[in-house]
């Protein structure tokens, strides 16, 4: 069994004392044994499991085709939507809601005209986070209108405005719940920690079918995208409440509400606000990605010109987004900031009660003079298109760096080399694998970083895979996943190592990171497919870009927060800067290493799976066919079998303690 | 009732029974056999005497349970400071928040002003913490988020008070302990002492009957726990007012209390005057906790005097029988020879060199113990 070559008896030479102990230890340990036990139950299980169903891939005998019952499930859907009460007494009451709101809001927008909501938005931005992002956000929305995607802008900023206040209020009223009852925290724990690893991909398809394509579907899809983190922080915030002041509290006679109120919420205060910031986030991610099933705005432009290949425009509806993005990120971040420092700063006079009324007042003002000039939307004269100028320079790139460098060779001889070597040894290496070796590595990896449950989670979820018969596209998407994996753990890891040593370097890349961090999955696809053209390769390419940031910060993280008594200690024997990480930083930062394995497999999934898009192929593709060509079954089984390799992927490297680590 | 209250107090105690009726209606509180037991079946504790008898140990072997508060009783007089002294994990916490039953007595009888406490239901109970009983905390429990007024106004808020005069009202508290001029601060914004005074503030606001004190200057600088014990000490002579303090500190209790019950492992070990606690420790443990104490200035001269002898009961400086052993040796030395002890002109005893130095020197324990116990 592959799998056991992983015992630490095997590696570094040494006595043979030493290699007794190392044993001794690892039984102690646990990892041999539960190899062990694993060997024991594959040596019965393997000679009867090949010799009744002998294939590499998984067995056919073993599948359970579901296209079938999901085709009728929908088109049952599409005959009874407008008879069944179901659909017309609540799903088309909630469809019709989401409809008229976002179009309220949209009309709002427009009303205001583009002077209106510049003018809001900055003077907002100044009065909640201060002057520089007050600037920040003018110039991303005169940004916006330059290059001519004011409208679609204004699109998205409707369909933000509606699903960020939904997510919100349906994550804070299950965070309430959450954080009130023991029952219902236990209940909705594991159910938010999982939605949380699972690519946003995988939420299209079942809203399509319920819904059809459109805004409700998108919309609906966002909030249940969204909403979780809210949750899972409202609650988390409500049971970290400082126990010694709810004591005060109920000590002076508070009513259970009183306490709510006046004790409970407060102290969550910045839990809330990070709660808010990482749902606007995710809301947007998902809405650009959401474009694919109906949503109007922006990611409806990236994806049009992505389907062409139309780099320059592409670009230029991605760049509103980005700083939408990071608009709306440092804006809420600063509002907490400000929260949590007890006192807001910035002069009086933006900290007065007068302040809200001189907004509506100015925004006035600006609303009058858009309309007096006539120009209610962005002036066409002022609209600059950069799609040409950056599609001749992409031609240009196409000419001169896709390949026929000397030595270097070239972008694309890169990537096509990086397919021909790397992704195309491991799918079929995987694929060739027999099916039962899979499940028995994933179980051992599995059992051996974690516990017996997560292990039995991701074996079950490998096999379910199996089940649907979408063993092969689902190990091309492990192989891409894998390979990327591997380049950003190498590179991540290298770069936290060097970060957490110098303290320049973490200057340079801090805001780099923040700005990595906050674009949506989506935006991440343009320069790589400008760079490396379509294929898998550049998919696995942007998972590498995509998952970067969150390994280098938490490897730098966990490196930095090593005990400096430890590090002293070190330093005093003489240990050289190399041992000093090799035998004192790296093994303490062991759980944060695994933490950046997690992450980083996870984020990595989530983008190899929308590389679907841009020639990635296997999973991704199923579910980008099925929507495109309304085979609603393909779709799900590939949507499933993407939460399938999610949870496996997540189960497979979660450290044991991860749970008992963010249980406060 | 009173004529269960024998534990280990002895002396004024055990004289209630004559005049239980009367020492009930000065008692703000009233403890009898209050229980609190955490762990499984708990409530089975306290009936089960094979059970009650267990040491801490035995009884966490034997049913995982620990007894925080075990079998205990006490009185708590109008206007007194009720010190309870013990080490960390004594029960005296435990203790303290089953008075307002911010943590449930598992079993005995609990009354307040001859109101049965633990048949309060949650409105009566509402407004006994609101009115009637207030606690200051050894981490100040203060709410981060408000200022300083409002978190001295709170109690006020949380009955209903208008806004104008919540804020009226706690601004005179604010002045009152000293915090006048950081009224719009932050808690944050404040160093220990001051916290702990919003916290006092605060609890004074609602105008309660008693004060409760959980260890609440522990977390203190040295400096600034003496000054915090001075402001008690003097709010208490201003104002008169009930309180029970805990604490960890037998300086603090000794400086504080009218009376001190010493409890370890969940038992009153001994209850009494500071004097009583200092001058005749009811058992080796409570000797050792006072071994350090410096008894001169705990002790006064009703302790070390002897009975006059003929012609002394005119001569030499009269002292009052409250005096402080230390106070009387600087009399003694100054004139030279002996003093008297004198009470409303009639003459009490003598207390001389020998007297005093017996008192320091710690001879006189063994006598006046069984003497007090005989009595």
């Amino acid at each position: 069994m592959s799998a056991a070559t992983t015992s630490p008896a095997t590696t570094a030479p040494g006595t043979a004392s030493a290699r007794t102990a190392r044993v001794t230890a690892s039984l102690r340990h646990g990892a041999l044994g539960k190899l062990l036990i694993l060997a024991v139950a594959a040596a019965v299980l393997v000679p009867l499991a090949s010799a009744k169903w002998a294939s590499g891939t998984w067995p056919h005998a073993l599948t359970v085709d579901l296209s079938g019952p999901f085709g009728d499930a929908s088109t049952w859907i599409v005959d009874n939507r407008d008879t069944h009460w179901f659909f017309v007494y609540f799903l088309g009451h909630l469809s019709n809601g989401v409809v008229v709101s976002v179009r309220a809001v949209y009309l709002c927008l427009l009303a205001l005209g583009w002077t209106g909501v510049t003018a809001l938005v900055t003077l907002v931005a100044w009065r909640v986070a201060g002057l520089r992002i007050a600037a920040t956000a003018l110039i991303s929305l005169l940004v916006s209108g330059v290059l001519g995607m004011w409208v679609p802008t204004m699109q998205t900023i409707a369909l933000m405005v509606v699903s960020v206040l939904v997510s919100i209020a349906v994550g804070a009223l299950l965070g309430l719940a959450g954080g009130l009852s023991d029952r219902m925290f236990r209940l909705l724990r594991p159910v938010l920690d999982t939605m949380q690893v699972l690519p946003a991909f995988a939420y299209l398809l079942p809203f399509v079918m319920v819904f059809g394509i459109g805004v409700p579907a998108a919309l609906l899809a966002t909030v249940i995208y969204a909403a979780p983190p809210m949750a899972r922080l409202t609650a988390l915030g409500l049971r970290g409440a400082d126990a010694g002041v709810l004591e005060a509290v109920s000590s002076l006679g508070a009513t259970g509400r009183q306490r709510l109120l006046t004790a409970r919420l407060p102290l969550a205060r910045k839990e809330l606000l990070l709660g808010i910031n990482q749902t606007i986030m995710m809301a947007l991610s998902m809405v650009v990605i959401a474009s694919m099933i109906g949503a109007a705005g922006l990611g409806d432009r990236v994806y049009q010109a992505l389907a062409s290949v139309d780099v320059g425009a592409a670009l230029a509806a991605s760049i509103p987004i980005v700083l939408l993005a990071v608009v709306m990120d440092r804006t809420t971040a600063k509002a907490g900031e400000r929260l949590g420092a007890d006192k807001s700063a910035g002069p009086s006079w933006l900290r007065g009660r007068l302040v809200w009324p001189a907004v509506a007042v100015v925004t006035a003002l600006a609303v009058v003079a858009g309309r007096l000039t006539g120009s209610l939307v962005w002036p066409t004269a002022s609209v600059i298109d950069i799609a040409p100028p950056v599609n001749h320079f992409k031609e240009w790139m196409v000419d001169h760096i896709y390949s026929g460098i000397p030595v270097l060779g070239g972008t694309a001889d890169w990537a096509a080399g990086f397919t021909s070597w790397v992704l195309n040894p491991l799918r079929d290496g995987l694929t060739a694998l027999p099916w039962w070796g899979a499940l028995l590595i994933v179980a051992a990896l599995a059992w051996v970083i974690g516990t017996w449950r997560t292990a039995l989670t991701a074996t079950v979820a490998l096999a379910v895979i199996g089940v649907l018969g979408v063993w092969v596209p689902s190990m091309n998407t492990l192989s891409q996943v894998l390979a990327a994996l591997v380049v950003t753990l190498v590179v991540g890891i290298g770069v936290g190592v060097l970060a957490a040593g110098s303290a320049r370097m973490e200057k340079i890349l801090r805001p780099v990171l923040d700005v990595c961090q906050t674009m949506p999955q989506f935006v991440y696809l343009i320069p790589v497919v400008a760079l490396f053209g379509v294929g898998r390769a550049p998919a696995a390419a942007a998972a590498v870009v995509y998952a970067l940031p969150a390994v280098i910060r938490i490897t730098t993280q966990g490196l930095r927060q090593v005990s400096p008594a430890a590090m002293e200690s070190a330093q005093s024997l003489g240990a050289t800067r190399w041992q000093q990480l090799r035998q004192v930083q790296l093994p303490l930062a062991r759980p944060a290493l695994l933490l950046a394995v997690n992450q980083g497999v996870v984020l990595v999934l989530a983008v190899v799976i929308i590389g679907g898009l841009v020639g990635g192929g296997a999973l991704g593709y199923d579910v980008v066919a099925g929507l495109s060509t309304g085979d609603l079954g393909l779709g799900m089984i590939a949507g499933i079998a993407i939460v399938c390799l999610g949870l496996m992927l997540d189960r497979v490297t979660q450290p044991t303690d991860r749970r008992a680590g963010k249980g406060a | 009732m009173a004529s269960t209250v024998v534990d280990a107090s002895g002396t004024e105690k055990s004289t209630a029974t004559t005049t239980g009726s009367q020492a009930e209606q000065d008692a703000v509180f009233a403890v009898r056999h209050l229980w609190k037991v955490f762990g499984p079946k708990a409530e089975k504790v306290p009936e089960d005497a094979s059970l009650a008898e267990l040491s801490a140990q035995e009884l966490r072997e034997k049913t995982g349970c620990t007894a925080a508060v075990r079998d205990v009783s006490f009185d708590v007089k109008k206007g007194e400071v009720f010190v309870v002294m013990g080490l960390s994990g004594s029960g005296k916490s435990t203790l303290v928040r089953c008075l307002t039953r911010l943590i449930e007595p598992t079993s005995g009888d609990l009354e307040m002003d001859g109101e049965d406490v633990r048949g309060m239901d949650r409105s009566g109970l509402r407004e006994l913490r609101r009115h009637r009983a207030a606690m200051v905390f050894q981490h100040f429990g203060l709410l981060p988020h408000r200022s300083v007024l409002d978190n001295v106004a709170y109690g006020l808020e949380i009955q209903g008070v208008g806004k104008a005069e919540r804020r009226a009202r706690a601004m005179e508290t604010v002045e009152k302990v000293g915090l006048g001029g950081l009224e719009h601060r932050r808690p944050g914004q404040l160093s220990g002492g001051q916290q702990q005074r919003v916290g006092l503030a605060r609890a004074l606001t609602v105008d309660p009957e008693i004060l409760l004190f959980d260890e609440p200057f522990s977390a203190l600088d040295p400096l600034i726990r003496r000054d915090m014990q001075e402001e008690v000490i003097r709010l208490h002579k201003e104002e008169g007012r009930t309180m029970v303090f805990i604490t960890h500190d037998l300086a603090e209790a000794l400086l504080l209390g009218d009376r001190i019950a010493l409890m370890r492992d969940g038992k009153i070990v001994q209850l009494g005057t500071p004097e009583e606690i200092v001058g005749s420790p009811a058992d080796e443990y409570v000797r050792d906790f006072v071994r350090d104490v410096p008894r001169e200035q705990v002790l006064t001269v009703r302790r070390a005097m002897r009975p006059a002898e003929s012609g002394e009961a005119d001569e030499g400086a009269a002292l009052a029988p409250d005096t402080l052993i230390s106070d009387a040796i600087e009399a003694v030395a100054r004139s030279g020879g002996a003093a008297r002890v004198v009470e409303d002109g009639r003459c009490l005893g003598i207390v001389d060199h020998a007297c005093l130095l017996n008192v320091v020197a710690r001879l006189d324990e063994a006598a006046p113990d069984h003497g007090k116990a005989a009595a």
